[in-house]
Parts: structure tokens; sequence; C-alpha cells
């Protein structure tokens, strides 16, 4: 039990305030309202004391003081307003705008910035300089996603301190002083990190700009929408910024403390681009042979309903299969469940991909759980590679709480926070004795690791510890997709079973929505492509023509995330709303409304709006017993090799998989190239340099190209290679397989990130 | 009153009115004979827009939309982009690629006039438009941009005596009735719908 803060209690403005010894005197004024300008200083950064704005009056203190760096005080008496405090503010205004460009007019920060504010509200509306202003280069390209104006910027440092005190990766320095002062990085090296995008909506004027969004709109053209990230399972709130039926931007929700804290990732941030592409499906489309066929909605359903009453009445339902559902809304996914349960489908599972489960089990934790934990093991994948934001509250925790960080299995925790890896769990033992809150994240893959890990932790938990457990779900809405029902019940078949009843010829009837087992499942592309081609009829809804939308028969245009309403779980399964903040194509339907569609010709009744609601909005019901739960996984963990020789750890990347990058030319430079990663040591002995091409084979299956990137945090002995590249499907490989290299070229290619 | 004092008052009235008329005939006529003659305006008379260059050719318009927001109207909407490096339109590093102005919701005001911070959108003392269809009256760059050939446009202090000189080669290489013999209305949508699909940027 941690005691009460002492309280202090001083006026600001002639009005008491009350807050917690230690509160900054910024801080404590927004408890009267009280507006103090601020560059430098953030509330999630701390104070700087650089660009001393934020100048108050302070009784007995003979000069002004910077509210930002400034604890309160007993009996403290503070103005905030007045002709003392004005003209002080004045002068600092009349130093900042010295050489700052009169580029209000274009620059993408006009109308939400805080320098043309502060000016207006402050400012002397004349330069006195007599002198030529300083001039500095203008549109630096800073890396794949930032452009910089060193003419405007003021050197608060807010971006150079979100890579240092928040990410970690200490990639942006102030370079050269004085008037001489610009932002750039310690390396010259292009500004590369998951997290770039939030350096522009830290910055308090227009110096770093997203190259999607440049010069595009003006903030007040903009039409604005709260709604949740559906790009991963963290759950982001998200602002979207549209304009004549384009989304142009999304903005972080700085109040989203309890999930976000008002950072996004890069993917969540800059993948908005897929929405106008003209590559979508806007009708229905039929294959009849080799032809594909525009049909309207009415005949695409009818066309499925004959088929599916025809296959039940011959076959039955065990002849149906159903497949994905892991990025559809709770509500959509309520009612695929309901309408295959009317026909009395079972074949039905979420899981295309590697991953077997997508709930923590009666442990699960929240964000905060995991900020506070004093140790935290990330088993198989970490967050970093599918959950980018979760990883940043990881960072914090290591960074601000010394949490030790812990990783298990083929794949290195962290490259920006200290972590220690192990090879297997059981060499943890004794490593936690000391430690009372402990979080564990697994992937949800190696359903062995996992049930491990549930031994390890349940004797933890019963040395009186607190456990909290994590899953991020390799789909937005795995957790959703689990919870709600999207699984095989009662010996029904499950995604592999089902796509072995095919190239028997058992099935007769697959629905995929929302997914690309092709590409992702771990049966291998060949192997599914065989499947679907041996099913009859294959319905697949999507927003583009994918792998496996290919070989179906019918294919259905989805709305997109920005483009319905409802609601979604995150990882810890706290729910939140999705809103449409887009129209969609005119003849794209969600999958809900294709479900509706669908029972109306079935005539089967649906649920009430009311009771969806519900439904869709009560807490996720506990599905698993525990991590690597058989009933759940099945007894289908990779096979792990003990063998000698280089061993495949197959990694997520946020720019990999997920299918709608692809479709954002704008994003080239983000995606991953096919490629492999290797420690320095590892690539030595086997004769490869940086940026080298290489062919990786593994019983007969060759990935040929790709291009070593060596990396001193990687494993010895491990080689990794990313998940979900449609040039370089890494499905037909196991993790912890024995792979060789060959065929070792050099490269002029440029060296780029991998992982 | 008798009958003869009624006759004699209205003698004077008839004779005062129509002295008025025949004195009228001898002033100058107030009427013109448009489109043969056309009137002096006032120098800063606010007509239809357009958009000026400036010396190089390049466009002084920066697609800073704060026309669009100073607009009581909502007439204009501007569409910025990046200038590419080989084809710079604008000399600074953003450019309108969409500009348009609805004539019909204009008030002509001359408020986007003074919201310029390049001197870029101007009202002329143009003020002939009538056409055929309401959609002709959204002017994009193509029909408000003055023309490369025709000199860079005219600011209102640059033109004291109402129109300037070149406001007619202006006027005509960016006239929109440009008739073709034969021309009909139904024709001049079709023309209209072509121009504004390959033009408006």
């Amino acid at each position: 039990m941690t005691t009460l803060p002492k309280e202090v209690t001083l006026s600001i403005d002639g009005l008491p305030v009350t807050v917690p010894e230690g509160t900054l005197l910024v801080e404590a004024a927004k408890a009267v309202q009280t507006d103090i300008p601020v560059y430098c200083y953030h509330p999630k950064l701390g104070p700087a004391g650089l660009c001393r704005i934020c100048l108050v009056e302070i009784e007995k203190t003979p000069k002004l003081q910077i509210a930002c760096n400034t604890v309160v005080a007993e009996g403290m008496v503070v103005r905030t307003q007045g002709p003392k405090v004005e003209d002080g503010r004045r002068a600092v205004l009349e130093f900042l705008l010295l050489n700052h460009p009169l580029d209000c007019p274009i620059c993408d920060k006009g109308g939400e910035c805080d320098l043309q504010d502060y000016s207006i509200a402050y400012g002397q509306g004349m330069s006195r300089l007599a002198e030529r202003k300083e001039l500095k280069p203008k549109a630096i390209d800073l890396g794949p996603t930032i452009v910089l104006d060193d003419e405007r910027c003021i050197v608060c440092q807010r971006c150079s301190r979100f890579d240092e005190i928040v990410t970690n990766e200490r990639s942006l320095v102030v370079k050269d002083r004085g008037q001489r002062d610009v932002i750039a990085t310690a390396t010259g090296a292009p500004y590369r990190s998951n997290f770039s995008g939030n350096v522009t909506e830290l910055c308090p004027v227009g110096a770093l700009t997203s190259k999607t969004y440049r010069f595009r709109s003006r903030p007040w053209d903009l039409q604005r929408t709260r709604t949740t990230c559906q790009q991963c399972s963290v759950g982001c709130a998200l602002n979207v910024d549209e304009r004549h039926g384009n989304v142009l931007r999304t903005m972080s929700v700085p109040s989203d403390d309890a999930v976000s804290e008002g950072w996004l990732c890069d993917r969540g941030r800059y993948n908005v681009g897929f929405y106008a592409d003209e590559r979508r499906i806007t009708s229905p489309l039929g294959r009849f042979g080799d032809e594909w066929v525009q049909l309207s909605w009415d005949d695409a359903i009818e066309l499925w309903a004959t088929r599916l009453e025809e296959a039940l009445a011959s076959a039955g339902s065990a002849s149906i299969g159903v497949l994905g559902g892991g990025r559809l809304l709770n509500e959509e996914i309520l009612l695929v469940r309901h309408v295959m349960r009317a026909l009395g489908i079972a074949n039905v599972d979420w899981r295309t991909g590697r991953q077997r489960q997508a709930s923590p089990g009666a442990r699960g934790g929240t964000y905060d759980d995991l900020e506070n934990a004093q140790a935290i093991v990330t088993l198989g994948r970490p967050p970093s590679q599918s959950a980018p934001v979760m990883d940043l509250r990881i960072r914090k925790a290591v960074l601000r709480n010394g949490a030790r960080l812990i990783s298990i299995g083929a794949h290195p925790a962290s490259s920006f926070v200290p972590a220690t890896h192990l090879a297997r769990l059981s060499d943890l033992a004794g490593t936690l004795a000391e430690v009372e809150r402990i979080a564990f994240v697994w992937d949800g893959i190696d359903a062995a690791l996992g049930a491990e890990a549930e031994a390890a932790l349940a004797k933890l938990a019963a040395e009186g510890k607190h456990v909290s457990v994590f899953v991020p779900g390799e789909t937005p809405n795995a957790r959703g997709a689990e919870a709600l029902g999207l699984l095989p019940a009662g010996g029904a078949l499950d995604t592999r079973a089902q796509l072995e009843a095919a190239r028997g010829g058992t099935l007769r009837i697959l629905s995929i929505f929302g997914a690309n087992p092709v590409l992702h499942h771990p049966a291998g592309a060949a192997f599914v492509r065989e499947a679907l081609k041996r099913v009859p009829f294959v319905v697949a809804t999507d927003l583009f023509l994918t792998e496996t939308g290919r070989l179906a028969h019918l294919v259905l245009p989805a709305k997109a995330a920005f483009e319905k309403d409802g609601h979604s779980f995150d990882l810890t399964g706290a729910v939140h709303a999705v809103n449409a903040a887009h129209g969609a194509p005119p003849d794209a339907l969600s999958d809900g409304e294709v479900m509706i569609a669908l029972a109306a010709h079935l005539g089967i009744d649906l649920p009430s709006p009311r009771e969806l609601a519900d439904w869709a909005t009560a807490s996720p019901a506990t599905i698993a017993n525990g991590l690597g739960d058989a009933a759940l996984c099945g007894s289908l963990a990779p096979a792990r090799d003990g063998a000698a020789g280089l061993r495949l750890a197959i990694a997520a990347h946020p720019f990999a998989g997920g299918g709608t990058v692809y479709f954002d030319d704008r994003l080239g430079e983000l995606r991953p190239r096919p490629g492999l990663l290797l420690s320095p040591a590892t690539a030595q002995a086997a004769g490869i340099g940086e940026a080298d091409l290489v062919d990786l084979a593994a019983g007969g299956r060759v990935l040929h190209d790709l291009v070593a990137t060596l990396d001193g945090n990687a494993l010895e002995g491990v080689v990794t290679i990313v998940d979900g590249l449609p040039e370089a499907p890494a499905n037909d490989f196991g993790e912890g397989e024995t792979v060789t290299l060959g065929n070792v070229r050099s490269s002029r290619a440029l060296a780029g990130s991998v992982v | 009153m008798s009958p003869l004092r009624g006759f004699a008052s209205a003698l004077i009235a008839l004779t005062g009115g129509f002295a008025t008329t025949f004195g009228m005939l001898f002033k100058r006529k107030p009427t013109i004979e448009y489109p043969s003659v056309k009137k002096q305006h006032a120098p800063r008379f606010h007509g239809l827009h357009e958009l000026r260059r400036y010396a190089d050719g390049k466009e002084r318009c920066i697609g800073c939309e704060l026309c669009a927001i100073a607009c009581p109207a909502n007439a204009i909407t501007v569409i910025g982009a990046e200038n590419a490096p080989g084809d710079r339109r604008s000399p600074g590093e953003r450019y309108a690629a969409r500009y348009e102005i609805d004539e019909l919701r204009c008030i002509f005001c001359g408020l986007c006039e003074e919201a310029c911070p390049t001197d870029a959108i101007v009202l002329t003392p143009r003020f002939e438009m009538a056409d055929y269809r309401r959609g002709s009256f959204v002017y994009a760059k193509d029909r408000l941009l003055v023309p490369p050939q025709a000199g860079v446009g005219t600011a209102p202090d640059e033109r004291p005596n109402g129109i300037p000189a070149d406001l007619g080669t202006v006027a005509e290489q960016k006239s929109t009735v440009d008739i073709a013999t034969g021309y009909d209305a139904t024709n001049r949508g079709h023309i209209l719908k072509t121009e504004r699909r390959g033009l408006a940027g």
C-alpha cells in the first residue's frame, strides 16, 4: 500500500489550488483552467526548460520563472497573466520568431500551430530585425516518413526527447549550437523508427511534417472522427481526418491513457492510402471457369445461398467450412456465428495464420499491469513485431520503472532497451525469485511453449506473485473472434482440418471472411492453393483480390475499418468503439451487412440490434484455461529441431502481412524487402556479408534472393525471415526448422532494415 | 372649385410635365449601346476573378487556401500539392493543384483578394459571364489563371482607370463563350465537360 503524497496549497491567479507535492506549476495551473503557453514542455516528456515561453510571476521572486520546471510550494502566489508576464512572453516570442520564416500560408501546421497561436496572443506583431534572417535548409528528407524544415524549427527538442525518453532509439539529436542548431540523426542515416510519425504531432511548429500529408490540406478543412485503430490488436484510439471523401491523415488521441498514451505506430498512422486505391474491389465478382464476371449483390447473395442450400441438402453441414473473422468487428463476428449456427455449420475457425490462441486465459492483464510489472517475459514473437504501441509500454516499464525484460525462444525482445535472452523457458527458474509483479507476453503460436509457460506462471502465482498475461492477436480483432465463438466447436474441423478435408474432396463450400490463408497459413502456400482448388465453391470477402481471393468463385467487396461502425476488443479484452469516418465505395458492404442479406435469403431470424449491441460490448468470455490450452490449440506445436545447424525464426513485421500496405505506393520504403537477419558471427561463419543476396532452403523448399542484414541484436545460429511477404512467402517454412543458406552473391542493393 | 379654375391648374401641371419631357430631349442620354459600347467601371469594380503570374511565368498562387477560408460564400475550393522538382508551378514548395471558384455562389465581395498573401487572386472588372449551364460557372484554373502568353495579370492598384490595357487580351484568351459556327447549347455542355475533365488539374 502506497502512502498518499502530501498535498500543498498555492494560489494561481488568485484562485486556491491544492495539488500533490512535487507537481509542476504548469500542471497545477491546469486545475484552474489557466492556459500557460508551452513549447518544449510536454506532459509525457516532462520539462526541458528550453523555450522559456511559460514564464509566470511568482511573488517574492524577483524575476519571472518558467512554470514548466518550477515545482509547487506551500503558499506560493503565482500570476500567469498581467503586464509583466506578457512582456516577458513577448520578448521570448521575439527571439523565437527572429529567424522564423513567414511560411504560415503554406505550412502544414498553419491553423494548429502553437507558435502561430501564441504569437497572436502574446507576440508583438512586427519584427525589429533589420538584418537578413538566418537561412537554413528546407524540405530535408529526414527518413522514409518525415520531412524536416530547419528554418521553422524552434529547437524545443520534443522530437529528440521523444526519441530518447519514450522510444529510447536515440537517433534524433540537435546538431551544432546557437543560431546554427538543427535537428538531425546522430549518424546522418535516415530517420527510421516504427514510431516516427509521433514527432510530427509533438512538433509545436511545422518543422517536422509527414510525407503522406504534406500540403494536402489545411487543418480547418478536415472532418475528424474518433475511432479505434484496426491494424493490430493493441486498440489505440485514433482520430481520422478526412476531406472530400479521402482519409488524409490519422492523429493520436492524447487523452487515450488507458491504451496508447497518445502515441501511434507508423503502420497505424500512415497506412491509410489503400482506402482510395483503384485496385479495390468495387462490386461482387463471380469466377466462372477462368473468367471474372461482375455480379449484382442480389445475384451474388442468391448464388451463395443456393450453393449453401444445395450442399446442406446433399452433403450436410459437415461439408461446409468457414474461415477467418479476425479482422471483423464484434457485431460482424456475432452475425457470422449466428448465421452459421442457424445452418448447423460447426466447421468455423478464425485462425488462418500461425496463431493458435488469442486469449490469455484467466490471468489476462491490463496495460497498466504491463507497465507496472517488475519483470516482463516475452515468449516467441515479441510485441515490437506485432503490437508496436504495446512495445512502447514495455520500453516504459524497463526505462522508467526498471523492469527486467526477458525474452524466450528464437526472437530477442527488443533492440532498444536492455533485455536478457534465454533459449528455453526452463532457464528462467530462479531468476524471478525476488520479483513480485510479472507480465508474460506470448505470441499464441507455439502451443507447447505456451503450455510450458502456463505451468511456470501457475507456479509463480502459487507463490503469491502477481502474474498478468498478454497475447497480442495476429489480426486486429483476434480476441473478439475467439471470445465470440469463431472456433470449431465439439470436434468440428479447424483450419488445417478443413484444408485437409478440402484436399480430400469432402468440403463442398468454403467461406472466407477477410483472410488470406494462402499467404499466412503455416501449411504452406502450395498446400492451401491445392486445397482451395478442390473445393467446388469458395466465397471470399476482402478489400482487394488477394492470393486467396483469386482462387475463390465468388469475391465480395468488403468495407474497411474506417468505413463501418461497431466494436472491437483489444488484446487485453477492453471494448472499443469503431466509428465510420469515411464513406465506403458505393457497392461495398461490411461482412455484417453481407450476413444480414444472406440471412434474409435463407430465412434465418437475426438477433435484434439491441441484443447484438449488448453481446458485442460485453466483456469477452474467458475461452482458454491458460496459455497453450490443449482444447483450443490442439497438438499442432511446430516440431522443434534439436539438430545442429542454422535454425529458422519467422518474425512478424508491422509493414508486412496485413495486405493493405501493398496498396499504397507511398509506403514502399517502409515495407520490408525479402531478406534475412543474422548475427554478425553467424553471418561470418556462413560467409555472408551485409546486403548479400542469399538463397534459403529447407527440405526442398527455397526462398530466392533474400537480402542479408547483419544485426548485433540477433541470436547466434538463428536466421530470421519475415512472415507474410507476398514476394517471399514464409508460410512454407516452420519456426525452428533447420535451414541451409547458399548461393551467396554480393549485391549492390542498399542495405535496409529487415526486421 | 369652379370648372374654369380646375382647367387652368390642369393646364399648368401639363405644361410643367411636358416642359420636363422636352427639357430631357436636350440632356445627355444615360443609356449606353451595350454591347457595342461598354461602361467605364469604377476603378475597383469587383468582377470575374483571375489568378496572376510572376514575370517568370510561375503561378503566384501557393495553394494556401486562405481565400477559401476568407470566402463568406464558401465559393472557393483549393487543393494544395507539393511542387515537383522538375515541374515547378509556383516559387515555393506548395502550389494549388486545383483551384475552383463557383461564380454563381460568389458574392464578389473581394475578401479573397484581401486574404491572398501573394496577390495571386484578384477580381477583374470583367463581368460578362452569362452561360447556358450551371456547371460552367465553376471556374477552374484553366479559366482563372492568366494564360502564359497573356502576361502576368494586373493587381487592382495597377488599373486606376478601371479596365487595364491588357484585359482585352486576357479576356479574349480566357473566354468561355468561344462559340464556334453551328454551335448549340447541347453540344456546348459536352465540350465543357470534356474540357473540365482534362483541365481541372
